[in-house]
Formats: C-alpha cells, sequence, structure tokens
C-alpha cells in the first residue's frame, strides 16, 4: 500500500483459521441438527 | 475492516440462521397466531366457579360438536378437577376419541401447577390468575399420562391421572 510516497508492505500473514472453520461448523451442524430433530417431534406428536 | 474469508462464512451463517428464525417467529406469532398458553387471559383464583367454564357441572369432557371437544379442569393441590359423573363420583379418568380437536382450559385455585399430557404436545403450565388454553388434534391413540410437571409442594408426584385416546 502506498501512503504519502512511502511504500508499507503488510508482513502480517493471515492466520489459519482451518481448525475454527471446523468446529464452528460442527457447532452449527449440531444445533441445525438438534433443532430439525427436535421440531419434527413437535410436528408429529 | 478486514474479514478472513471463513469468518465472513460463518458470519453470513449465523446471521442468516438468526434472521431465518425471527421470520420463523414472527411467521407464527403474527401470521399463525400462535400464542403463549395463557396469554393474559385472567381469572380470579379465589373464585374460579364464577367463570361459565369453570362451574362445577362444566368440568370435565365436553363434547362441542363432531369431533370437537372441551376439556375444563380446576387443579388444586393436588389433583385435577374433571367434575363428577352422573353417580356422583370424581372423574379421574377421561377418554377422547383419536384425531378429535381438544381445547383445555385449566385454571389453578392456589398454586403454579403444570398440566401436560406425556407424550403429546400438551404442555403447559397454570398459574393462579390466569386460564391456560391450548387446542391440541388427538391423533396418537393409546394411554397417556396426565401429570403435573410444576413442583406444587409436598404431594406434587402423587398428581396425575389418565387420559385416554381411542380408535
Amino acid at each position: 500500500m502506498k501512503q504519502n510516497g512511502k511504500t508499507y508492505t503488510n508482513h502480517e500473514k493471515e492466520p489459519n483459521l482451518k481448525g475454527t472453520l471446523l468446529s464452528v461448523g460442527a457447532l452449527g451442524l449440531f444445533i441445525v441438527i438438534s433443532w430439525t430433530v427436535v421440531f419434527a417431534i413437535f410436528l408429529s406428536r | 475492516m478486514h474479514f478472513h474469508k471463513f469468518e465472513k462464512i460463518w458470519l453470513t451463517f449465523g446471521i442468516g440462521a438468526l434472521v431465518l428464525f425471527l421470520v420463523i417467529l414472527g411467521y407464527g406469532a403474527f401470521y399463525l397466531g400462535t400464542h403463549p398458553q395463557s396469554h393474559g387471559v385472567t381469572i380470579d383464583p379465589q373464585n374460579v366457579e364464577a367463570h361459565e367454564a369453570f362451574k362445577p357441572e362444566n368440568l370435565g369432557l365436553t363434547k362441542v360438536d363432531e369431533d370437537r371437544y372441551i376439556v375444563n379442569v380446576v387443579a388444586s393441590a393436588f389433583h385435577y378437577d374433571f367434575g363428577v359423573d352422573a353417580d356422583g363420583n370424581a372423574i379421574n379418568h377421561i377418554e377422547i376419541p383419536k384425531g378429535a380437536t381438544v381445547l383445555f382450559q385449566v385454571v389453578t385455585k392456589d398454586v403454579i401447577h403444570g398440566f401436560n399430557i406425556a407424550g403429546t404436545n400438551v404442555n403447559m403450565m397454570v398459574e393462579p390468575g390466569y386460564i391456560s388454553s391450548m387446542e391440541v388434534e388427538m391423533n396418537q391413540a393409546g394411554e397417556f399420562t396426565l401429570l403435573c410437571n410444576e413442583y406444587c409442594g409436598i404431594g406434587h408426584h402423587m398428581m396425575y391421572t389418565t387420559v385416554e385416546v381411542y380408535q
């Protein structure tokens, strides 16, 4: 990026969030599945 | 502001779920008219008999139409009052035909009680001063236990009866 005629480079590396994505996804999936199961029980009764 | 690509994924999913559930809630409340079982319909808990539905002769199961029934119940520690039968004996078992639409109207004379027909969607709190009502289609045949699921005192565990849904 260029500012005041000087050039700055972003040396910070993007953090690796693969594990976070997986755990967030697993938690989300768990919530969705349990909500669906409970709702299905409600409808079937 | 910089977002990581993965952050965008779970934020979209999370906010999407929030919006979806709000839409479902609004649809249920405003379009279908769903409301809590006790939604501000009041009654004097000291004098429930003054209300037409809870006069002793109107308690219990009443057929109002083909496949439509009303069940009026007065709960108190530690039993459910379904009125009396033709011989003057207290009714402690009700029989409903399968597929019938039943409106349960329940009040309490003393403390908070529960009204739960285990294994069905009939499950409500009965609070002093309010009429709890719920309309259900009884689509499952069998004998169900109707029980109090709000701790109401020393005899709480004795507060149950049976409801039969016959073919």
